[in-house]
């Protein structure tokens, strides 16, 4: 036996054991008891005197809160477990109650029994029972080695980071900015107004698009605290809530905007011609671009790849604007806080190939029909048919293209809008061309806003006809007209319509800087790519991280009205958070202890967040600058550095409880971090994905936490697999915290080949938070590999439960 | 309209239906026909649901709305299950959209009627009634059960009143009721 593995290793100096641990076990309902026997569990740990054991039908509602409370308050109780759902959900919440009790919240440990046990184990109640039992008590083992957590007051910065300018990130812009917060709106593209400035009506109402969105960017842009930068991306965040910072890219515009007076005389002269892709490639545009007159900045920007440097924008510019000269900067400023309003991208039909887009000429998508029947679009208003210039006497609108569909190159989710756009460019067409016959074939019609059934009902009195069905599109090779053929489910009859132009009505996609984004940002996207809410009722806008929220349909499909609304309360959690003058935050930094410390500096080198720094002979830790990944103290080789959240004697507490007892065979530990493999592990549990029981999770905040002595200990302790799961290497939340577990994990793969142990006992895996099928299927797999490889020790001729390597 | 949709044929359900032959107008005129919003039908399906004629049988009243918003016209009006509607007035209670649907069965009716789709039965009882004033006339056996009841031989209707036959003869010509009956056949 491998005893120098033992706790105290690691653990340096004495911890306070715990006098009295008081476990809570949640009913959750039925969601946990109709599986868990918790009878059972009561009677099980009630035995143990160190134990104060309560259970309760929901803990998170107010009678449990206070009954936690009450038991903390009274029975002198020094650690905390809940058994219940995942930390995730309402870790924040317990911790907050365990603090009010007067407990620290680093002496509170959770055991997820909910979504990584009755939620996927449902099939057999006795085994998810024992699990329960085997979770509860690794968490017991745990909080008894469990540290002090710490905070600090830091003050606010009063300064706001808006992400895209469009209609959400102008809306949250312009309330910030009237709450006397100064805002920086940082806009990828040349001008702000996103798909907003694109539209010529808007539904249910018919108001023209600029004539309400114009006064409000042209209003935001005179804001003397609103700065708007276009042309600009943000690269890099770091900091922490009330803190960030931001290093944001700003791209040359090569016009001086403070000088530009907004004539757009150079458009005029510029002699370049190319596809304008700001009307989808409709029409074309000059290499000085200002895609509609209303733009704010009011500025037009050169676009070098286009620009022949011939100086005639030069030679008409009487403020002299122009500016060559001008080069990609970057500056870093200060937030305390961060509104994500990146919207979406319309989403590409190309692949569906039963529409024929991009192989007929006459299909269509409807933001592209937007353009062409926009008085400032490529043909000013007219509804041109790109094959001939016709005004089209039949138009089909198709519905749902891209949405509600499984397939894997469309989306699984309503897009919410498509109904009621296109309900409102059929009637755009009737008005200016009546004699074209116009019909929407759809799936289901959902037209659930304020006013969209009654324009629904307008839409049916014109004479628009509604086809409910699926439809196929072929070219008629000489007119280009298309040759639909549709069921009409309703009547039952297939019927073939011969129409003049095909009008996609796409569905909202993610915008795909979303991956990017949030990266840098550390936070959380959802399984089609939007970025994940708090809550989807109670906090909307909010995220996972303080102080960052998020607005509009970068969180998911929405109409401008909920994209206004939603954007409003961004803004206004953003002005609560920002409120007092000083944020409390949860330190997440190691401890350091100068003592044990041989100045090796791999600390400082495993550091992606610049937050360890030797200076002077001395290791300094910036804790703000920390992100908490644990990086530094799985290399530090001495302990001098801890982590106070989860430190190594209860990761190795924890390896002790799961071993204990090895009913199930073959048994798995797996390491997941909180990000990814975690919350991959619970989106298992919240789509009741089974799995085999054979597994305890241990949650690491990165990958990049797991002392390889971990893994080593779980061997020694007779696991017959160690899962490491993290997040794909390009979306760490930590930067490069996977790449770090990848290259540690292949190291002890050779340390174990070589005391003769097969490595594939030793998995590391990437997912991503919604892959829960993927999870579920990986831990199936690697058990079914193991359970073939037999128990430990086989392949060196033994095996069995020894507890010997 | 092509004559290409003909009733009851099973071949017709499966074969394509070209939009050209559709009368998406049909909707349109019966609107004009004073029958107001049946371009609203949303096929919810409450007419069906709440049709006594419907429960026993293949009447689908929401299937003739479905139609007359495609404009199916000669489908509709050739087909018998138009004529299975007792005018209960139920599914017009209870429309959603507040459409007319008995007053719009009934104008379908006079169509088909007009357009030669009448069923045999309704012509042969509308011609009886545009001769005799009756549509179920007296015959042999009833003038028997009446003498033997002590009763007249005639009732005191058109059959003891010739006069009044001119006049329901009148009130048919004048309405071109006689001519619909009559004339075509």
């Amino acid at each position: 036996m491998v005893y120098w593995l033992s706790p105290s290793f690691s653990s340096k100096g004495v911890y306070e054991l715990a006098k009295k641990t008081a476990l809570f076990i949640c009913r959750c309902g039925t969601n946990i008891a109709s599986v868990v026997d918790i009878e059972e569990l009561v009677d099980r740990f009630s035995k143990r005197e160190d134990l104060v054991v309560v259970e309760d039908l929901h803990l998170c509602g107010d009678e449990g809160l206070r009954k936690i409370e009450e038991v903390l308050r009274n029975q002198e109780v020094d650690r905390v477990v809940v058994a219940g759902c995942t930390d995730r959900l309402h870790g924040e919440l317990f911790k907050s109650v365990v603090e009010r009790a007067g407990l620290n919240p680093g002496f509170l440990k959770i055991a997820n029994i909910r979504e990584q046990c009755s939620w996927v184990h449902w099939m057999d109640s006795e085994r998810a029972t024992e699990k329960a039992a085997s979770l509860i008590e690794m968490a017991l083992e745990a909080v008894e080695h469990s540290s002090e957590t710490r905070k600090a007051k830091v003050p606010v910065v009063r300064r706001v980071l808006v992400i895209g300018g469009g209609v959400a990130g102008i809306t949250a812009a312009t309330n910030l900015a009237d709450a006397g917060f100064e805002v920086y709106l940082v806009e990828k593209s040349g001008f702000i107004g996103g798909h907003m400035a694109k539209w010529d009506k808007l539904f249910p109402t018919f108001d023209c698009s600029m004539c309400i969105l114009g006064p409000l960017m042209s209003e935001l842009a005179h804001k003397p605290n609103v700065k708007i930068l276009a042309l600009s991306e943000v690269v890099e965040v770091w900091g922490s809530p009330g803190n960030y910072f931001a290093r944001i890219r700003v791209k040359p515009r090569y016009v001086d905007e403070e000088k530009c007076d907004g004539c757009d005389r150079c458009l005029d002269v510029c002699p370049v011609e190319v596809p304008d892709e700001y009307n989808y490639g409709i029409g074309f545009r000059k290499a000085i671009v200002k895609p509609f007159p209303e733009a704010i900045p009011i500025a037009p920007y050169i676009d070098m790849e286009n620009c022949i440097g011939c100086q005639s924008c030069v030679g008409i510019c009487e403020p002299q604007a122009i500016s060559f000269e001008q080069r990609e900067m970057e500056i870093v400023e200060r937030f305390g806080a961060i509104i994500v309003a990146t919207g979406y991208k319309p989403f590409d039909p190309t692949p569906l190939a039963e529409y024929g887009y991009g192989r007929y000429a006459n299909v269509i998508t409807a933001p592209e029909l937007e353009r062409l029947i926009h008085p400032g679009g490529p043909t000013e208003g007219v509804l041109a048919r790109p094959s001939d210039g016709r005004v089209p006497k039949s138009v089909c609108f198709i519905q749902c293209v891209g949405s509600r569909s499984d397939r894997p190159v469309s989306r699984p989710y309503c897009s919410r809008v498509c109904c009621t756009y296109a309900m409102k460019e059929a009637m755009q067409i009737k008005m200016s061309w009546p004699d074209t016959q116009v019909y929407i074939i759809y799936i289901d019609l959902r037209a659930f806003g304020k006013g969209h059934e009654e324009l629904y009902r307008k839409a049916a009195e014109a004479g628009i006809v509604f086809i409910r069905g699926g439809v196929e599109v072929q070219e008629i090779p000489e007119s280009k007209n298309l040759l639909l053929r549709v069921e009409d489910t309703l009547s039952g009859r297939v019927l073939e319509i011969e129409a003049e132009l095909v009008v996609l009505s796409v569905g909202i996609d993610h915008n795909p800087d979303n991956e990017q984004l949030a990266s840098v940002l550390r936070i959380p996207l959802d399984e089609n790519g939007f970025f994940s809410e708090a809550h989807p009722k109670l906090r909307p806008s909010d995220t996972v991280r303080k102080g960052i929220f998020v607005a509009g349909t970068c969180q998911g499909p929405k109409d401008i009205n909920d994209t206004v609304a939603h954007a409003g309360l961004a803004a206004l959690r953003c002005a609560a958070f920002l409120s007092e003058p000083e944020v409390e935050v949860e330190l997440l930094s190691p401890t350091y202890d100068p003592s044990q410390c041989h100045k090796c500096l791999l600390c400082v080198r495993s550091c992606d967040f610049q937050a360890i720094s030797y200076q002077e002979g001395k290791i300094a830790v910036d804790d703000l600058a920390c992100a908490g990944c644990g990086a530094c103290v799985s290399v530090c080789p001495t302990g001098a550095l801890e982590l106070p959240y989860i430190n190594d004697a209860e990761v190795f507490a924890a390896l002790e409880a799961a071993l204990k007892n090895r009913n199930e065979r073959p048994l798995v530990v797996g390491f997941l971090c909180n990000w990814c493999g975690y919350a991959a592990a619970d989106n298992a549990g919240v789509k009741r994905i089974p799995y085999p029981t054979n597994i305890r999770i241990i949650k690491v905040p990165c990958t990049a936490r797991i002392n390889p002595l971990f893994i080593l200990k779980a061997f020694s302790l007779g696991a017959d697999g160690v899962a490491v799961i993290g997040c794909y290497e390009n979306d760490c939340h930590y930067r490069g915290g996977f790449r770090k577990a990848k290259s540690m994990v292949n190291s002890v793969k050779k340390l174990l080949e070589a005391i003769g142990l097969d490595e594939r006992r030793l998995l590391i895996e990437s997912v991503s938070a919604s892959e829960g099928e993927k999870f579920a299927k990986l831990i199936s797999d690697f058990i079914a590999q193991l359970a073939e490889l037999g128990p430990l020790g086989s392949e060196l001729g033994g095996g069995g439960d020894e507890r010997s390597v | 309209m092509a004559g290409v949709i003909r009733c009851g044929c099973m071949s017709i359900t499966q074969s394509v239906v070209k939009a050209e032959d559709l009368d998406l107008s049909f909707a349109k005129t019966l609107e004009q026909l004073g029958i107001e919003r049946v371009l609203t039908c949303m096929q919810c399906g409450t007419c069906t649901a709440s049709c006594p004629s419907g429960r026993y049988a293949a009447y689908r009243t929401r299937l003739v709305l479905r139609k007359v918003l495609l404009g199916l016209r000669e489908e509709i009006l050739s087909d018998p299950d138009l004529w299975l509607c007792t005018t209960c007035y139920n599914c017009q209670e209870r429309c959603p959209r507040r459409i007319d649907v008995v007053d719009l069965i009934i104008v379908l009716r006079n169509m088909a009627f007009a357009t030669g789709h009448a069923r045999e039965r309704h012509v042969q009882i509308s011609r009886f009634f545009v001769e005799t004033g009756h549509l179920v006339p007296i015959n042999e056996e009833n003038m028997k059960k009446r003498r033997e009841l002590g009763l007249s031989e005639k009732p005191p209707t058109t059959h003891s009143f010739p006069k009044a036959l001119e006049e329901v003869k009148a009130l048919a010509s004048y309405f071109g009721f006689d001519k619909i009956v009559l004339g075509e056949r």
